[in-house]
């Protein structure tokens, strides 16, 4: 309980978390430390995209199970659109499965929601700083079982883009239907490629004809 | 509805009951008809032998007549001339002649036993204990009379029933009597006799096929009804079967969600609203308080407890990122928890499929670890999991002593057990198998690739 920086530049952070209560008790952890301001809290992941880039945070902290969009697909989309606010997430669930998907969505921490809030604000430091914060347990998990490159699954975001482009939209129809640049959506359409190990569109369709992401 | 085997039985001796019921009925009715129509033949026959008999003798009579009315002195003359007349007519072979004795029993013509003639036989008694010649001459006397008596059959050369016709001459004191032996008419009897025998038995034949067929049909008309009806009810069963788990798995839902959303995240906040006291507490720099750290820890240990439960009643992994990543936690548990590896290959796609298909994949697999768990003997399992261009395939094999088939039809298997999960996959229109040997099991299911397709696109397109 040392860091009472007085400082101009708090860190803003936008709380998403679908339990109110949870949320309230947070808060009142977070709001002893001065170089931390709460701007703003949300219940779902659907609102967590329109608060994150209405107010911009420095920090999200994430939970993953919530209602209409969970944590996770909710990290992809707002990293992809917002390059400097940092993703932390905050959940009860402690297995490898998630925390793998977290990173690969782009979140910078992933911590459990049974650490004190005084290592919560540690982590939110952490990956304000630029760094990768994940709790004890978490990061046990990913020194067991480091995640491999080879065979990699493809992310929401990725797999929504694979639909598109199988049902025959070009990068700047996805780019408007999805609201993000177009730059984005070829980055998407490289990694999804490369993960899939397909180098033409007419494969990437016949992929996702026979993995019944569209009919055929 | 079911037939009992106990009505079936019922039924048959129904069955059995009627036919002795009507074998005596008609046997007796066809006896009596057949008595009945017996005894119109003989009457028949009989009267038909008389008019034979009658006219035979008028014929004879007429034959004669000329000479009876010679008048004296050549009476004498006359009757040997009728005796020898009535000596020579004969019909029918050697059967038919005519014979004529005196008022007292002298025997005056006789062509087939002529040691007769000139004797008396008045007295002459037959087998019944009957005068014979007795009563056919009192016959006679009374205007012509038939008389039924036991006499020598010349073509047979035995003894036999005949029956005598005789007239008087009351002039000379004559009677004239012929015969016709019965036993033609007896024969013919018997034999009618015998055809309606045969008839009977006939019948009681056909009554027995009849109710052979008819238990037999009744048996097998109860088989095939009870055969449909166990489809039906065995369709049944497995719809409720089916029902059921869906319930049950819904609960789970439910109430691991209601942990999971409510009581948990109520913990955590009070967790927090601990440690703000804490921090309080720190800063009026007051000790904290013995009873609140232990509050504190015992509170990260309920939450524990509270979500591995949670967990266990349904993992949320599977809802929200998908049937592969929730393997590979299933996987990763069973290895921490037994030491056997487990090797899970997934395609890169992920929330393929709708929830009940989800749930009911990832139960196949927990169920597979478990028996596996319990008889196999297995130091290694790889699941896989892929999609070829009808469908979607799950394998679970292991390198164990094999699975005892009997083991995973046991009701007291922890789970829903396979039985279950195997009806479950084959209600949503999948294919499940176990192939089982000394070198290990594979359980395969197969879901069509229809029940799924374009499922992934739809929620996640409509997600963002």
């Amino acid at each position: 309980m040392t860091h009472f920086n007085v400082s101009n530049n708090k860190i803003s952070v936008l709380l998403v978390d679908d339990h109110p209560m949870v949320q309230g008790g947070l808060i009142a952890c977070l709001s002893f430390y001065d170089d931390i301001e709460i701007v703003g809290s949300t219940e779902d992941g659907k609102d967590a995209l329109n608060k994150a880039l209405e107010l911009k945070p420095d920090v999200i902290l994430m939970d993953i199970s919530m209602p209409f969009m969970n944590g996770i697909d909710a990290t992809e989309i707002i990293t992809e659109q917002l390059k400097k606010t940092k993703v932390l997430i905050f959940s009860m669930h402690a297995s490898l499965e998630y925390v793998t998907s977290a990173i690969q969505a782009g979140a910078s921490g992933y911590i459990l929601k049974d650490i004190s809030s005084e290592e919560v604000y540690l982590a939110i430091k952490t990956v304000f700083q630029g760094k990768n914060y994940f709790s004890s347990a978490v990061a046990k998990m990913l020194i067991d079982n480091p995640p491999k490159n080879e065979n990699e699954k493809l992310t929401t975001r990725e797999q929504v883009i694979l639909s598109h482009i199988a049902q025959g939209h070009s990068s700047k129809d996805i780019a408007g239907i999805l609201n993000i640049s177009c730059r984005t959506v070829e980055a998407h359409r490289r990694n999804i490629k490369a993960k899939l190990n397909i180098d033409s569109i007419a494969k990437l369709v016949l992929y996702a004809m026979d993995h019944g992401l569209i009919q055929h | 509805m079911f037939l009992p085997t106990r009505l079936l039985y019922i039924a048959a001796f129904q069955v059995i009951l009627m036919s002795i019921a009507t074998y005596f009925f008609v046997t007796s009715e066809y006896r009596t008809l057949s008595s009945q129509s017996l005894q119109a033949i003989d009457h028949f026959l009989i009267e038909q032998k008389k008019q034979e008999l009658k006219n035979y003798t008028s014929l004879a009579v007429s034959a004669v007549e000329e000479l009876y009315h010679v008048k004296e002195p050549n009476i004498k003359e006359a009757q040997i001339k009728v005796a020898k007349v009535l000596n020579n007519m004969l019909y029918n072979g050697d059967d038919g002649y005519f014979f004529v004795y005196d008022g007292e029993g002298n025997s005056i013509a006789h062509p087939k036993e002529p040691f007769r003639i000139g004797k008396n036989w008045w007295n002459l008694e037959n087998k019944k204990g009957e005068k014979t010649i007795q009563i056919l001459i009192s016959n006679a006397k009374s205007g012509g009379g038939f008389y039924r008596y036991p006499w020598f059959k010349p073509s047979k050369n035995q003894m036999s029933e005949k029956m005598g016709y005789s007239v008087y001459l009351k002039k000379w004191n004559w009677m004239i009597g012929t015969g016709v032996y019965l036993d033609d008419v007896n024969k013919q009897l018997n034999k009618l006799q015998n055809e309606i025998d045969q008839h009977i038995n006939k019948t009681k034949q056909i009554i027995l096929m009849v109710a052979i067929s008819s238990i037999f049909l009744i048996f097998l008309l109860g088989q095939l009804v009870n055969i449909s009806q166990k489809k039906k009810t065995d369709i049944k069963i497995n719809k409720l079967n089916q029902k059921i788990i869906t319930l049950q798995e819904e609960e789970h839902r439910y109430i691991s969600r209601e942990l999971h959303d409510g009581i948990i995240q109520i913990l955590v906040s009070i967790k927090y609203s601990i440690e703000a006291t804490g921090i309080h507490l720190s800063k009026a720099n007051i000790e904290k308080p013995k009873p609140l750290i232990h509050a504190e820890t015992n509170l990260v240990v309920a939450i524990q407890e509270v979500r591995r439960i949670s967990h266990h009643l349904h993992p949320k992994i599977l809802d929200e990122l998908g049937l592969s990543a929730a393997l590979a936690e299933l996987s990763a548990e069973f290895t921490e928890r037994t030491g056997i590896a487990v090797k899970v290959t997934k395609p890169s796609v992920r929330k393929l499929l709708p929830d009940y298909i989800n749930t009911t994949l990832y139960r196949v697999v927990q169920e597979s670890l478990i028996n596996i768990q319990k008889h196999a003997d297995a130091t290694q399992i790889s699941i896989d999991l892929s999609i070829n261009d009808k469908w979607l395939l799950l394998e679970i094999k292991d390198n164990g002593d094999g699975f005892d088939m009997l083991s995973y039809k046991k009701k007291n298997s922890p789970g829903i057990g396979l039985r279950n999960i195997a009806e479950r996959i084959e209600y949503h229109s999948g294919q499940f198998e176990v192939l089982s040997s000394s070198k290990g099991t594979c359980v395969k299911v197969k879901i069509p690739k229809t029940s799924f397709v374009n499922h992934a696109n739809k929620s996640t397109i409509e997600e963002v």
